[in-house]
């Protein structure tokens, strides 16, 4: 009875968590070419996870249409706030005032869903969320099984994409050194976009496939995007593979954290986790040198 | 004593004497307000217009004055609150004794944050913090045997009313008193912060802003002064939340979601991060300009949002750039070299 609990849990957990490593991956890249954050990265999520179910439910499209457009909706939002805040802003060169100005995006793109689209949850049905299978006792819905393959999928893609590819070389050059991969013949800033546009359409993705098992409401993003934050510390700053591991692990301890203590006792459970690996170990569960000019 | 130095000694009695003309000014400012505005509505607006102030000083203390960026305000805040009125509501404390422990300890939640992430650099502290809102949120939300979480504390009391001799000199049930001792201790405040960072501390922390390392080979301990200057603001919007709990009466977790955290940030911003009178004004005018746009409603937030993003890009100074570019554009014979 209880490995069937603790299976039943760990599956939920891997839906989860391959879902916050979508987005935490995003924020890592960012962060791995930029050295900044986009604050409303959250949103993305929920913008795209709206795109997907109007989508669906006003053009009667499928769903795995449905994921494209987020994807889609992500990717031109990823591309917009890099034209109008980062590059601007890059010039300056303050450390938080990106930061800060993206946390102000983010608020204005809330408090407008919340106009547009009211405080009341949607119901994102899609044709696979009654479909259940059972395996040994253990229910999953084909829901959870797509979100499982299409992440793992997306995922392994990107991870290819880094590795072999040339752009995603020279992506991990300038992520080392921005000048020297200039020096080199990368257009930083075009990576810099490039970056934006794929980080922005994995959260719009994610938004997607979020929505059909979390409730759809404008601040849908913001209860993920906490998490993500503390998946990419927990993992590493800019770290792709430590990010991968920790989002997992933060997907587990919310599994049994609501079934064996207390549903509300998530966040304070990862954040507690959170504030102990600063202590322990600030470069994260996977460390990369890096080099730090004084 | 050579010329030069003379004449900068009397330009800095000329500028002491400006900045105690300038308090003075703001003293009176206080007084006539409530005068001017008598009704209800507006005497409450000025109260928390007061609270707003002083978070945005802490605030403003923390980010303006040390460059940690501290997306948690909205904890320190609520920790005052909270703290200060369950001594007072399940022990019986007294109101000033609440209000000192209830700074204490908001003050040291923020040195205890400041410790974990002093060797960290601004974007892990920012997270580190903005995961110390969320967690104090839950906590608040979820210990329901303590806090009554969602169903929130009501009926709390106003602080006593000072009585000398049997006559009652000031009862802070009334809104004008109550407006009076909340903006008379933020001027307090303001006036030991100003006179702070004039000081040769302030002169250390703009340092270690500026650049720690070469603050360091000066034999600056940036993290002690950093702890300091968290502790110190976060104490200040502990003070804030003893005012807030007492002055509405009731108290539920949502009046310390991370977004207030947010909201303050954009009073800090819009008025001018980094210096002190900015931020006093950034507060007013972001309280007191969605009750004048009335009819807005839900869009008050956007305009929050529209203000933080629109000042980074175009006025990073805030309401103190734009008053010395008007400033410089008034003055005959325009801009100086």
């Amino acid at each position: 009875m209880t490995t069937t609990i603790v299976l039943q849990q760990a599956i939920n957990g891997v839906v989860f968590g391959s879902l916050y490593v979508l987005v935490a991956l995003g924020l890592t890249l960012i962060y791995g070419v930029l050295v900044q954050i986009n604050f409303a990265h959250a949103d993305f999520v929920t913008l795209g996870a709206f795109a997907a179910y109007f989508f669906m439910h006003l053009l009667g499209a499928g769903y795995f249409l449905s994921i494209g457009v987020a994807f889609l909706v992500g990717a031109a939002l990823g591309w917009l706030i890099n034209a109008s805040i980062f590059t601007p802003l890059r010039l300056k060169g303050n450390e938080l005032l990106p930061l800060i100005a993206t946390i102000g995006v983010s608020v204005m793109m809330q408090n407008l869903m919340l106009t547009w689209f009211g405080p009341i949850p949607y119901a994102f049905e899609t044709e696979y969320s009654s479909q259940v299978i059972r395996f040994a006792g253990i229910f999953v819905s084909w829901q959870n099984i797509i979100i499982i393959a299409v992440s793992s999928v997306t995922i392994a893609l990107l991870y290819a994409f880094m590795k072999f590819t040339f752009l995603g070389k020279a992506l991990r050059a300038v992520s080392q050194d921005r000048e020297t991969a200039g020096l080199m013949g990368i257009n930083p800033n075009y990576l810099i976009m490039l970056t934006f546009v794929i980080a922005s359409a994995l959260a719009g993705m994610a938004g997607a496939m979020l929505a059909p098992v979390l409730v759809l409401t404008p601040f849908a993003g913001t209860s993920v995007i906490v998490k993500a934050f503390a998946i990419v510390i927990i993992g590493g700053f800019g770290n792709v593979e430590g990010t991968i591991l920790a989002g997992l692990i933060v997907g587990l301890i919310e599994s049994y954290t609501t079934q064996f203590l207390d549903p509300g006792l998530i966040d304070i459970v990862v954040f507690a986790l959170l504030l102990v690996m600063l202590v322990i170990k600030p470069t994260g569960l996977i460390a990369e040198r890096r080099e730090e000019n004084v | 004593m050579s010329d030069s130095a003379i004449s900068q000694r009397v330009g800095n009695d000329k500028m002491l004497r400006s900045r105690w003309v300038g308090y003075l000014l703001a003293a009176l400012c206080i007084i006539a307000l409530p005068l001017i505005f008598n009704d209800t509505y507006w005497r409450t607006n000025l109260t928390i217009c007061a609270i707003n102030v002083l978070l945005a000083l802490g605030l403003d203390f923390i980010l303006g004055y040390t460059g940690q960026l501290n997306l948690g305000h909205s904890a320190f805040y609520g920790l005052g609150a909270y703290v200060s009125t369950l001594l007072i509501v399940k022990l019986g404390i007294p109101f000033w004794a609440a209000f000192v422990a209830g700074v204490a300890f908001a003050g040291l939640a923020g040195m205890f944050l400041s410790l974990f992430a002093v060797r960290l650099r601004g974007h892990y502290l920012a997270i580190a913090s903005l995961g110390f809102a969320v967690i104090i949120y839950q906590i608040l939300l979820n210990w329901i045997s303590l806090t009554q979480g969602p169903l929130g504390i009501y009926g709390i009391s106003p602080p006593p009313g000072i009585v000398v001799g049997g006559t009652v000199i000031a009862d802070f049930r009334n809104l004008t008193a109550f407006f009076y001792l909340v903006s008379g201790f933020t001027l307090l405040v303001y006036l030991l912060l100003d006179q702070l960072v004039r000081s040769p501390v302030g002169e250390t922390l703009t340092a270690i802003r500026e650049d720690e390392v070469s603050a360091a080979s000066l034999g600056i301990n940036g993290a002690v002064w950093k702890v300091f200057a968290f502790g110190l603001g976060a104490a200040v919007a502990g003070a804030a939340g003893c005012f807030y709990a007492s002055f509405v009466g009731t108290l539920v977790p949502d009046a310390f979601y991370v977004s207030e955290a947010f909201t303050i940030l954009a009073m800090v911003i819009v008025g001018g991060m980094g210096t002190l009178i900015g931020p006093v004004f950034g507060a007013i005018l972001l309280t007191l300009l969605p009750e004048i746009l009335r009819g807005i409603g839900d869009l008050r937030l956007v305009v929050y949002g529209a203000a933080l993003t629109f000042v980074v890009l175009f006025m990073p100074g805030g309401l103190v750039q734009a008053a010395r570019m008007i400033h410089e554009k008034l003055r005959p014979g325009g801009r100086r070299p």
